[in-house]
């Protein structure tokens, strides 16, 4: 299958009420700024929900004896972190945070995920081409300790464009890092437009394989082929990459492929329950 | 004073299993022991320092030490933005060991001559500055650093110089003063220039009738001023000596202590390397000479009305 019918397949699939549900509660949050990077983070919504719910272990409480154990998530593409709140809110593991006044000036949760401020957070990221590096860091980490936590970081397509990513897969590699995944939101699109118009990643699968990464295709909104992939446990010692076709924007239509809606800004609150009004499985 | 910062690492590494070293292909022979006596605690890693920065970020998240020695302008020019996100923001104790700093590298030209690295590194918070002038101070700060949970930048002077510092200190950080605290001219600076600066001393004390002292400073971040408040108010010149662009360094910091004091700033003379990109080449010593910070060129402004 070629990346534009996997793209298609993307912007295809349905949403499941769970999906609904955290899109409604994300568009609700954006109401109180009127902005927000609100493509990205639509994108992303299944593979965190999905890696929070069904994949992630040992994240129940900050206080507990194996939050040293747990599976470590560093969201590299910062900006989608609205995609992020929303579970963390829904899972209930921002320790009675209120999320409501999303990028306020009291607020804890600004327009990047800080740790400082969301204990929950692993680790803050806003610049882009930082996570994969920290996540080479954690993963060798965990060897040397000798314990079984894996890391994942989402990173985005555009992202890759910075050129620290590619210095961090090589090290990856050389450290035969099986406990570190790399999940590619691969929605076709970045600031400026299209991937292609701005600089062209095709073909990623080669890119990463050539790298020495096992990679795997899957539609990014499709939550059992996600739970299929990011459960794959793997003792190869090379690193795994999951390339996750998806869509900026997905689930709302007048947002979805749409660089308008990359970062969008003076969003009426008017504007917002009509989107609302729109979502549907 | 290199050799004895790595080689600080790797004793340290024996005591302690969180301590690891980081280098960025430093050259074969590099740690050579370290590396196959202690191997889980040795990386060598590839030519890609921003990747080399948050990886030190990670380890040191999950409660390791990381040392980590490249080139000083290769952290702070190639890879700032790593440093002040990775690192600093996230407070974590990486210890940055910065070769070459300063003229070091003289004959490799403006791209590997680290003459802006205070002024970068002090602009981020948390990041602790260091400068220490010799390889017992190097030593020292190495050790005392096991214990500190901020992050630290160290620069390297040069090779080979004369030990001026006693060991033991029980402060390594803190202002050293050498003279009398009253002196009529006091010398300010950091760094392995603390060499040519007791040279013009006592050069100074041969030659003239007024008390000429000097005060090392191994630590950029916090001057200690209450410590040195005194000589400060009783000296009539105080020249600030740093192998530094004009600004952003030791004689920057000097300025904000003393005018947060509204004290006398007029006494304060200033001698560092021009804000300028340098295409001559020869060794550290020519460039100092040329720009006035040897011993000779200090004390002739020491003498200068």
């Amino acid at each position: 299958m070629d990346d534009l019918n996997r793209h298609t397949k993307a912007l295809e699939v349905g949403l499941s009420p769970d999906s609904v549900r955290l899109r409604k509660r994300l568009l609700e949050i954006t109401k109180n700024t009127g902005r927000g990077h609100i493509g990205p983070a639509l994108s992303i919504i299944e593979i965190v929900d999905v890696l929070y719910r069904h994949v992630m272990v040992n994240l129940e409480d900050t206080q507990s004896k194996g939050w040293s154990e747990r599976d470590r998530f560093l969201l590299s593409k910062g900006h989608g972190c609205l995609g992020l709140y929303i579970v963390l809110e829904d899972l209930g593991l921002l320790d009675g945070l209120d999320l409501s006044n999303f990028c306020s000036y009291e607020s804890n949760f600004g327009g990047h995920p800080e740790s400082s401020t969301v204990p929950v957070i692993e680790f803050s990221t806003g610049s882009l081409g930082h996570g994969m590096p920290v996540a080479v860091g954690l993963a060798v980490a965990a060897k040397l300790k000798k314990e079984s936590w894996r890391v994942f970081v989402v990173v985005g397509d555009g992202e890759l464009n910075e050129g620290s990513n590619w210095e961090a897969a090589a090290h990856a590699c050389k450290h035969n890092l099986d406990n570190l995944v790399v999940i590619v939101d691969y929605n076709n699109m970045q600031a400026s437009g299209e991937i292609s118009d701005v600089l062209e990643m095709h073909p990623l699968k080669d890119k990463w394989e050539a790298f020495g990464f096992e990679t795997i295709e899957v539609n990014g909104h499709d939550r059992e082929e996600l739970k299929q992939a990011l459960n794959t446990k793997k003792s190869t010692g090379s690193p795994l990459c999951i390339i996750a076709y998806t869509v900026k924007g997905k689930g709302i239509k007048k947002a979805e492929n749409s660089s308008v809606w990359h970062h969008k800004a003076k969003i009426s609150a008017e504007e917002i329950d009509s989107l609302i009004l729109d979502l549907r499985t | 004073m290199r050799q004895t910062a790595l080689q600080t690492v790797f004793e340290l590494a024996k005591q302690d299993s969180r301590v690891v070293f980081v280098g960025s292909d430093l050259g074969a022979g590099t740690l050579k022991e370290m590396r196959e006596e202690l191997p889980n605690q040795f990386f060598m890693e590839g030519i890609s320092e921003q990747y080399l920065v948050g990886f030190v970020a990670g380890l040191a998240k999950e409660g390791f030490i990381p040392f980590v020695n490249t080139i000083a302008n290769f952290f702070t020019r190639r890879a700032f933005e790593q440093i002040a996100m990775d690192i600093a923001l996230h407070n974590l104790p990486v210890r940055l060991l910065a070769s070459g700093g300063g003229m070091v590298y003289a004959p490799l030209g403006p791209t590997h001559t680290a003459v802006d690295d205070f002024a970068l590194m002090t602009s981020v918070p948390k990041l602790r500055v260091f400068s220490p002038g010799d390889a017992n101070e190097m030593r020292e700060l190495l050790v005392y650093s096991l214990n500190d949970p901020q992050p630290w930048y160290v620069r390297f002077g040069k090779g080979g110089e004369p030990i001026f510092s006693p060991s033991h200190q029980l402060e390594p950080n803190k202002p050293k003063l050498f003279g009398d605290p009253r002196a009529k001219i006091l010398f300010l600076t950091t760094g392995i220039l603390i060499h040519e600066v007791l040279e013009a001393v006592e050069e100074l004390r041969g030659t003239s009738s007024f008390p000429v002292s000097a005060l090392h400073f191994p630590e950029l971040t916090n001057l200690e001023f209450e410590s040195w408040k005194e000589s400060y108010q009783f000296a009539r010149k105080v020249i600030v000596a740093e192998e530094h662009i004009p600004h952003g360094g030791l004689f920057t910091k000097v300025l904000h202590s003393v005018h947060a004091q509204n004290l006398d700033t007029k006494k304060l003379v200033q001698s560092s390397l021009p804000f300028a990109y340098l295409h001559n080449y020869g060794s550290q010593k020519d460039h100092l000479i040329a720009h006035g910070l040897d011993a000779i060129g200090l004390a002739k402004l020491a003498r200068t009305d």
